[in-house]
């Protein structure tokens, strides 16, 4: 298995580079943009290939109740690692309401089939590892495209590595492997329906969907880490400092877009 | 809610004779109305309360829009939203630096074709909202002269976890415009930078606006 995906990644890294948009200025959090490019790539084709057919068969055949009881029994899973983690970012008021969500949601909610901490306004507050190192000061890193994963950084790739072997309630831990891999493939299968929804958005509203992914998933992950630490939001500051060729100054300064708070 | 229940107790206070217990706490209940401001006719969150409740409830009250037909939806948009957006703004802080190099008329056709875009991401949107689905105002915090503010939204749906919806806007001469727009932690001025600079400096100015143009075709047929 882990050798697939080793040969997988080498496959894609060896038609890197070429994919880099001609003439584009180098964003200087994604030195790796070459070798990210192929793996988006890459993920994309597993993905219209294989995976969105399968969950949407899964969708059609599967009636709406039964599938809801399945995103909530790996969601109160991953409740588990949440709370963990909310607690080691200090947020202990988030850890204790999310390990109440996990007791509730596993006994009221017969093992999670059903959100009923959700329904009496207990709302999930998800944490990983990642988000706890950034929380401590550990910065991002380069921007990291995993396969099958999807965006990350090399700290949050480090960070879902934890959660993963951290986690007590791992499907990891089932012995029957028929039974695990089924758990698996059923956890995967979910996790893709819960996107048919938005459709093909991105491929609608993105000028370029690996570089809307990668902003969206580098501004997202701030922004996370800056509400656990319950630092204001800082806002964008789109004022531009080189106007060389300036000769209408009224527009400029309103295209300065600078807060006067 | 919390204002209110002050009043009531203010009230009954009064009538048992605890006259200088009822002054203060009526004194506390008038700074409290004092502080609502963010409810007051023409103040930023008002404006974006009225706006949100008005594109649900016509999402909610139109199936063709629910069911995303385009030109229900851009019809929508034109008539709810656009009053208040200062598109021109949103598209020129995109481009950057890369405004002043364009032409009048290439400005126009990009804000033009960017604003197309840019509902096309309501598209997706619109088919997610169910009944139950409200919008709700967080407090927000800025100074009373401030020209440039953000209002705090989320979006609760009855499955599914809530959405934080951030809007960014300016005063100007006709009153308060939104101009940016945050989701999940995502502004979306930021989000279209990289992209917008990686197709001017690949096919011009007039590269982007026919990459544009192109995508809002297959959109609209």
């Amino acid at each position: 298995m882990n050798k697939n995906i080793l040969a997988l990644v080498l496959a894609a890294g060896l038609t890197a580079c070429a994919s880099v948009p001609e003439g584009a200025p180098p964003d200087p959090r994604d030195p790796l943009e070459g070798f990210n490019r192929s793996v988006y790539k890459f993920n994309d084709t597993v993905d219209r290939a294989v995976l969105k057919p399968v969950a949407q068969g899964y969708v059609n055949v599967v009636p709406s109740p039964v599938r809801s009881c399945v995103r909530n029994i790996f969601a109160n899973v991953g409740d588990v690692m949440s709370a963990l983690n909310s607690f080691l970012q200090n947020r202990a008021h988030d850890g204790i309401n999310t390990t109440f969500r996990v007791l509730f949601n596993t006994t009221m909610g017969v093992f999670g089939c059903f959100d009923l901490a959700t329904e009496n306004g207990l709302p999930r507050n998800r944490a990983d590892f990642g988000q706890t190192l950034g929380v401590w000061g550990v910065g991002s890193g380069p921007y990291l495209v995993l396969p099958f994963l999807g965006p990350s950084t090399i700290r949050d790739a480090g960070g879902t590595a934890v959660d993963f072997l951290a986690d007590p309630v791992a499907v990891r831990n089932i012995d029957n492997v028929p039974v695990r891999n089924s758990v698996y493939g059923l956890r995967i299968v979910n996790a893709r329906a819960n996107l048919l929804e938005v459709g093909n958005l991105l491929d609608q509203v993105a000028l370029d969907p690996y570089a809307f992914t990668r902003d969206a998933y580098l501004q997202r992950r701030a922004s996370l880490i800056r509400g656990a630490r319950s630092e204001d939001a800082e806002l964008p500051d789109y004022s531009l400092p080189d106007y060389e060729d300036d000769d209408e100054p009224a527009d400029a300064a309103s295209a300065s877009g600078k807060p006067k708070q | 809610m919390v204002c209110l229940d002050k009043q009531v107790i203010a009230l009954s206070t009064f009538r048992r004779g605890f006259g200088w217990l009822a002054a203060s706490l009526l004194a506390l209940a008038m700074a409290c109305a004092g502080a609502a401001h963010a409810q007051a006719p023409g103040s930023p969150e008002a404006l974006v309360k009225k706006v949100t409740d008005d594109v649900l409830n016509a999402i909610k009250s139109d199936p063709a829009v629910q069911s995303g037909n385009p030109r229900r939806l851009l019809q929508l948009v034109d008539e709810k939203i656009l009053p208040y957006v200062n598109f021109e703004k949103t598209t020129r802080l995109a481009a950057g630096r890369y405004w002043r190099q364009a032409t009048p008329e290439q400005q126009q056709a990009l804000v033009k074709e960017f604003r197309t875009t840019l509902v096309r991401t309501y598209s997706g949107a619109v088919s997610a909202v169910k009944q139950q689905t409200a919008v709700e105002l967080l407090p927000s915090r800025y100074p009373a002269d401030a020209t440039d503010v953000v209002v705090r939204t989320v979006i609760k749906q009855p499955s599914g976890d809530p959405v934080p919806v951030d809007y960014r806007m300016e005063k100007d001469g006709q009153g308060w415009k939104i101009y940016d727009v945050n989701v999940l932690g995502v502004w979306l001025i930021e989000n279209y930078r990289n992209q917008f600079s990686q197709q001017i400096s690949q096919g011009g100015i007039d590269g982007l606006i026919k990459s544009l143009a192109e995508r809002n075709r297959q959109f609209e047929n």
